[in-house]
């Protein structure tokens, strides 16, 4: 039951976090153990995907912390994620495949927090309010942090579109 | 406004988050700052590419995985005993405690000079016995010279008003 509902969003989540695939699925089973031996902890007045989302990211940063994934490369973006429709103009659609690499790789430049901030809000999608309660974080901060995550991003992207231009 | 001040007004520009008078000081500062505005289109390319990452389906060797951890979880408990109280918090300060007492423990049994400690030992357990002897022997004396003197104290006990004695 846990696992048909929930093991898909904990998947995911490790996986853009980590960036590797076998990492996540490593992840993703030592999450769910973890889920177990805490269910009893668990507090009936929150939400339980909330709650769930907390201990994930919880696990994700101390693993990151222990083990130090930036030093590790990603995955190549297209090993496990397919490449969009085509595109009317397809040079345009070289160019945003390349800058979806650029971006993916960039993530492992962007520390724990605000990696995570960043995947919630906009991969996921997440409202600011939910990222702040999984994230156990002020509103402000977790907009600052999203603000300091995209702006870095945007300065990777800017680095190689000069780089491109140069050659 | 300052290229600084600006960057951290983009994010919430971008999301349609600032107060009108704000949103003025952004709009006017990307028309005039090149470099801010390059910064801002690929802030909004950034959020684009990010939003498009789609969500991947859970391999079945993973779900497998995960199906079987509640079994293999019981098994492991019938197993083995827990020994989980010994890492709560509250235990923290008494395993110090017996840490601290273990490494003086393995400097005694273990270091160079354990027969010159024990030698040091013995002495000081020596002196304070022979210390011991000396007092004893003096409360003895003290008991004995309390007992040439014990009917003297009575009579002049006896003498005071205070605590009912006798006047004959």
């Amino acid at each position: 039951m846990l696992v048909n509902t929930y093991s898909k969003r904990v998947f995911n989540l490790s996986y853009q976090f980590a960036g590797s695939y076998q990492e996540a699925e490593d992840l993703t089973q030592d999450i769910f153990l973890k889920l177990y031996n805490s269910l009893s902890k668990y507090d009936f007045k929150r939400s339980f995907s909330a709650w769930l989302l907390t201990l994930t990211k919880n696990y994700l940063i101390d693993q990151y912390r222990r083990t130090k994934w930036e030093k590790k490369s990603r995955d190549d973006f297209n090993d496990h994620y397919l490449p969009s429709e085509a595109f009317e103009n397809p040079e345009e659609g070289i160019m945003k495949e390349e800058n979806k690499r650029t971006i993916w790789h960039g993530i492992n430049n962007l520390t724990s927090e605000i990696r995570m901030a960043v995947i919630l809000r906009d991969i996921q999608g997440k409202q600011y309010e939910e990222i702040a309660e999984i994230m156990s974080l002020p509103l402000g901060t977790v907009k600052s942090r999203i603000n300091r995550g995209r702006l870095q991003l945007a300065k990777i992207l800017k680095e190689k579109k000069e780089r491109r231009n140069e050659m | 406004m300052k290229c600084e001040k600006i960057e951290k007004l983009l994010s919430p520009y971008l999301e349609d988050e600032l107060t009108p008078e704000e949103k003025r000081a952004v709009v006017k500062h990307l028309k005039t700052c090149e470099n801010c505005s390059l910064l801002f289109s690929l802030m909004e390319e950034t959020k684009e590419s990010l939003a498009s990452i789609p969500e991947l389906e859970v391999s079945e060797s993973l779900l497998d995985r995960l199906h079987s951890i509640p079994s293999k979880k019981r098994r492991f408990k019938l197993r083995l005993p827990t020994f989980d109280f010994l890492v709560r918090p509250s235990l923290q300060p008494v395993l110090t405690v017996a840490t601290v007492v273990l490494i003086m423990a393995s400097f005694y049994f273990f270091g160079p000079n354990k027969s010159s400690i024990d030698k040091s030992i013995s002495r000081q357990i020596h002196l304070g016995y022979s210390k011991i002897e000396k007092l004893y022997a003096k409360a003895e004396s003290f008991t004995a010279s309390l007992g040439e003197h014990k009917d003297n104290i009575l009579v002049s006990l006896k003498n005071i008003k205070l605590l009912g004695g006798n006047e004959d």
